[in-house]
C-alpha cells in the first residue's frame, strides 16, 4: 500500500530575531490511506507546523512532503489552493464557519471553488449535513447553533469535498467533554467508513481515540506507533529516547 | 462562481448599509454633478442653437462702416452678390431705426424696426399671414408702408393691424401686412423675432438721413458654401474700400459654432471639477475596502484553506468595490435626473426671457455609470490584491 502522506526529512525553520527556530527538524513519517492517526505534542513541539505542512498551508524549508504522490514543496500558491480544495478536508478548533452564510452555503464553499455545478453542489452539501445530523437546519446561520453543532457543520464541510485526508486541528478544544466525545465518535465513524483521518491535539486522552499516535517534541518525532501501547502515552518531560537519539549519544 | 461572488458582494453591501452609503456619497455627488452639468450644457447649446435657427444659419451678416472718405453703396453690394449666383441666393440691407414705436399713446420700446428689401421676408423665414409683404415698387417709391410681426398686431391692434397706421419716431406708416408668428408661445413673444416692424430700406435710409446702408443680410445657396461666400464678400469689400478695415463679414453658423464651443469649454471645465469628486469618492472606496479586508482577514484565511485561489479572493473584493461604486453611480444618475427635472421647473421662474432646459443625455448617463464602475475596480484593486496575497496561516490565526 503506497503512503498517502509522506514526510521525508521535512524541516521548517523560522528566523526569530537572532535565533533560528527549528519548528520541524528532519521529521520523517508516512501515513497510509485509511489510517486514523493522532499527532500529539505540547505547544512548541512542532505539531502546528506539521499540521500546516500536511494541510498544504505551508511548505517545508527543507526535505520533501508528498501528498498522494505529489511533491507539495514545489507548488505555487494557487496550486496549493487547488490541492487543499481537492485532497484535504479541514476541521478547525474554532469551527471557522463563515458567519454571514447559511449552513448549506458554508458547506458549499469548497464545492464552489472546485467548480461543482450548483444543483449537484446543493445535493452534496445537503447530504453532508444530513450525515452529521443537521439535515433540518440547512437555512440556519452558524450563530444560531451550539458549539457542538457548529463543529458538526465544519465536519460536513470537510466531507462534502470528498477529500483524501480529513485534517482535524484540536477539534474538541472549544467543546465541553460531552460534545467533544460526540465529535470524536464522529471522526471514528468516518474512519470506519474508510476515510483517512489525521487528528492534531495536545491531549493524550483524545489522542488515544486514534489508531496510531505520532508524538512530537521540539520538532522531532519521539514516538510513532500503536495508540494503545503503554509508551504511547508518556508524560511530557520524561520522554523515552528514540533509536535515533540512542545511536547519536 | 461569478454568480456566487456577485451575490456575496451584494450581501456584504446590504449588511453594511450605512457604511456603504457613506462610502458611496463621493461617487453619488460626483455623478450627480456630472449629469446636471452636462444636462445644463446641453440645454444651453440647444437654446443657443434654436435662437440661431430662428435667424437662419445660411445667413451671412455684413457690416460696412466705410473707411476714410470711401463708402460702399447699396448698389455695389447688390452687384457683388449678383456676380456670384452660384454662391448667393439673395441680399437685403438691414437698416435699423432706433426710434420708438408708438401706437396711439402706447410705446413699444422692445420692438425692433428694420429697413429691408423685398427679399428679406423669405430670407429670414417669415411668411405673410394677412395682407402683403414688401414689394419692389415700395422700394423704388420710398413708400411709407410697413409690415408688422404677430406680437404688434395682436397686442396693439387686437389682430386687425392691416390698414392701420403706426408711428415710428415722428413719421407715420401704413401697415400693409401681418407676419405669421415664429415663436409659438405667445407669452415669450415680447422682444422676440415676432416683435418687429419691417419697412422698405429706401424709406428707412431717407428717414434716418443716411446715404447708404451699413448692414446687410446675405443668404447663401448652401451652408457648405459659407466660407467661400465669406471670402468673396470680404475680397469684394476690400476692393471697394481699398482697405482691410471698415467692414466685417460674419456668418451665423460661425457665431453658432463659436458660442457652442464656448459653452462646451465651460461644461468641460465644470465637468472636470465635478470629476474630482469622483476621484475623492474612489479614494473613499479604497479606504473602506482596506478596512473591510482587515476586518475579514479570518474569512479570507478560511476561504483560502478551503481552496480559494488568489484570483477568487481578488474577484470577491474587486466585485464588492465595483458594486458599491456602481450603486453609487446609479443613485447619482437618479439624483441627477431629479435635480434636472427640478431645475426645469425653477429656471423658467428665474429667467423668464430665456428658453432653457436641463436635458441630461443618455451618453452622459452611460459614461457616468461606466466611470463609477471603473473607479470601483481601479480603487478596489489595491485592497483586493492585499487580501489575495494574505498568508493563509496568519489569516486563520487573526482575531
Amino acid at each position: 500500500m503506497s503512503a498517502l502522506i509522506e514526510f521525508d526529512h521535512v524541516c521548517k525553520y523560522y528566523q526569530m530575531g537572532d535565533t533560528l527556530v527549528k519548528a520541524a527538524d528532519h521529521i520523517s513519517m508516512q501515513i497510509n490511506k485509511g489510517e486514523f492517526v493522532a499527532i500529539v505534542g505540547q505547544s512548541g513541539s512542532g505539531k502546528s507546523t506539521c499540521m500546516n505542512i500536511i494541510g498544504c498551508l505551508d511548505v517545508p524549508t527543507a526535505g520533501t512532503y508528498k501528498l498522494n504522490g505529489r511533491d507539495v514543496g514545489r507548488m505555487s500558491r494557487d496550486e496549493l489552493a487547488e490541492i487543499r480544495n481537492e485532497l484535504l478536508g479541514f476541521i478547525f478548533q474554532q469551527y471557522n464557519l463563515l458567519p454571514k452564510l447559511s449552513l448549506i452555503e458554508n458547506v458549499e464553499v469548497p464545492l464552489v471553488y472546485a467548480g461543482v455545478p450548483r444543483g449537484e453542489r446543493r445535493r452534496r452539501a445537503a447530504a453532508a449535513l444530513e450525515r452529521v445530523g443537521l439535515g433540518d437546519k440547512l437555512r440556519n446561520k452558524p450563530n444560531q447553533l451550539s458549539g457542538g453543532q457548529q463543529q458538526r457543520v465544519s465536519i460536513a464541510r470537510a466531507l462534502a469535498g470528498r477529500p483524501a485526508v480529513i485534517l482535524a486541528d484540536e477539534p474538541t478544544g472549544a467543546l465541553d467533554s460531552h460534545t467533544g466525545r460526540e465529535v470524536l465518535k464522529m471522526l471514528q465513524e468516518l474512519h470506519r467508513q474508510g476515510n483517512t483521518v489525521v487528528l492534531i491535539t495536545h491531549d493524550n486522552s483524545i489522542a488515544v481515540q486514534a489508531q496510531r499516535i505520532i508524538r512530537l517534541e521540539d520538532g522531532h518525532v519521539v514516538y510513532d506507533g500503536d495508540a494503545h501501547a503503554p509508551e504511547a502515552v508518556v508524560q511530557p518531560g520524561c520522554a523515552i529516547r528514540t533509536e535515533q537519539e540512542e545511536s547519536a549519544s | 462562481m461569478i454568480y456566487e461572488t456577485f451575490r456575496e458582494a451584494v450581501q456584504n453591501i446590504w449588511s453594511n448599509k450605512f457604511r456603504t452609503f457613506l462610502t458611496m456619497l463621493g461617487i453619488i455627488i460626483g455623478v450627480t454633478a456630472v449629469i446636471v452639468i452636462v444636462g445644463l450644457g446641453n440645454g444651453m447649446t440647444q437654446s443657443i442653437a434654436s435662437s440661431f435657427a430662428d435667424l437662419g444659419t445660411n445667413i451671412i451678416s455684413v457690416q460696412v462702416m466705410g473707411y476714410g472718405s470711401r463708402s460702399v453703396k447699396v448698389e455695389d453690394v447688390y452687384s457683388l452678390v449678383d456676380a456670384h449666383p452660384d454662391l448667393f441666393e439673395a441680399v437685403s440691407p438691414t437698416a435699423s431705426i432706433n426710434s420708438t414705436v408708438k401706437v396711439g399713446t402706447t410705446s413699444y420700446s422692445n420692438t425692433s424696426v428694420k429697413g429691408v428689401s423685398e427679399s428679406y421676408l423669405e430670407m429670414s423665414g417669415y411668411t405673410v399671414r394677412v395682407g402683403r409683404g414688401i414689394n419692389y415698387v415700395d422700394l423704388t417709391d420710398n413708400k411709407k408702408i410697413c409690415v408688422v410681426g404677430d406680437y404688434i398686431s395682436r397686442v396693439a391692434y387686437g389682430g386687425n393691424a392691416v390698414g392701420q397706421t403706426i408711428k415710428i419716431g415722428s413719421e407715420k406708416y401704413t401697415i400693409v401686412g401681418v407676419l405669421e408668428a415664429k415663436v409659438t408661445d405667445t407669452s415669450d413673444q415680447e422682444g422676440s423675432s415676432d416683435d418687429i416692424v419691417l419697412l422698405p430700406y429706401t424709406t428707412a435710409l431717407r428717414v434716418s438721413k443716411t446715404s447708404t446702408a451699413s448692414s446687410y443680410a446675405v443668404t447663401v445657396t448652401s451652408e457648405d458654401n459659407i466660407s467661400e461666400a465669406k471670402t468673396v464678400l470680404e475680397n469684394g469689400l476690400q476692393e471697394l474700400l481699398n482697405s482691410d478695415e471698415g467692414y466685417m463679414v460674419t456668418s451665423m453658423s460661425e457665431m453658432l459654432d463659436m458660442m457652442t464651443s464656448m459653452v462646451n469649454m465651460v461644461v468641460t471645465i465644470l465637468t472636470a471639477i465635478a470629476a474630482i469628486s469622483l476621484l475623492v469618492g474612489g479614494i473613499g472606496i479604497m479606504n473602506i475596502m482596506m478596512v473591510s479586508v482587515t476586518e475579514r482577514t479570518r474569512e479570507i484565511g478560511i476561504r483560502k484553506a478551503l481552496g480559494a485561489k488568489e484570483r477568487v479572493i481578488l474577484g470577491l473584493f474587486v466585485t464588492e468595490a465595483a458594486a458599491t461604486s456602481a450603486l453609487g453611480g446609479v443613485l447619482g444618475i437618479g439624483l441627477g435626473y431629479l435635480l434636472s427635472a427640478l431645475a426645469n421647473r425653477i429656471l423658467p421662474l428665474v429667467m423668464s426671457d430665456m428658453e432653457m432646459t436641463v436635458s441630461p443625455s443618455l451618453g452622459s448617463v452611460a459614461v457616468a455609470f461606466g466611470i463609477s464602475v471603473g473607479i470601483g475596480v481601479l480603487f478596489g484593486y489595491l485592497p483586493a490584491k492585499r487580501a489575495a496575497r494574505l498568508n493563509p496561516i496568519e489569516a486563520l490565526r487573526y482575531d
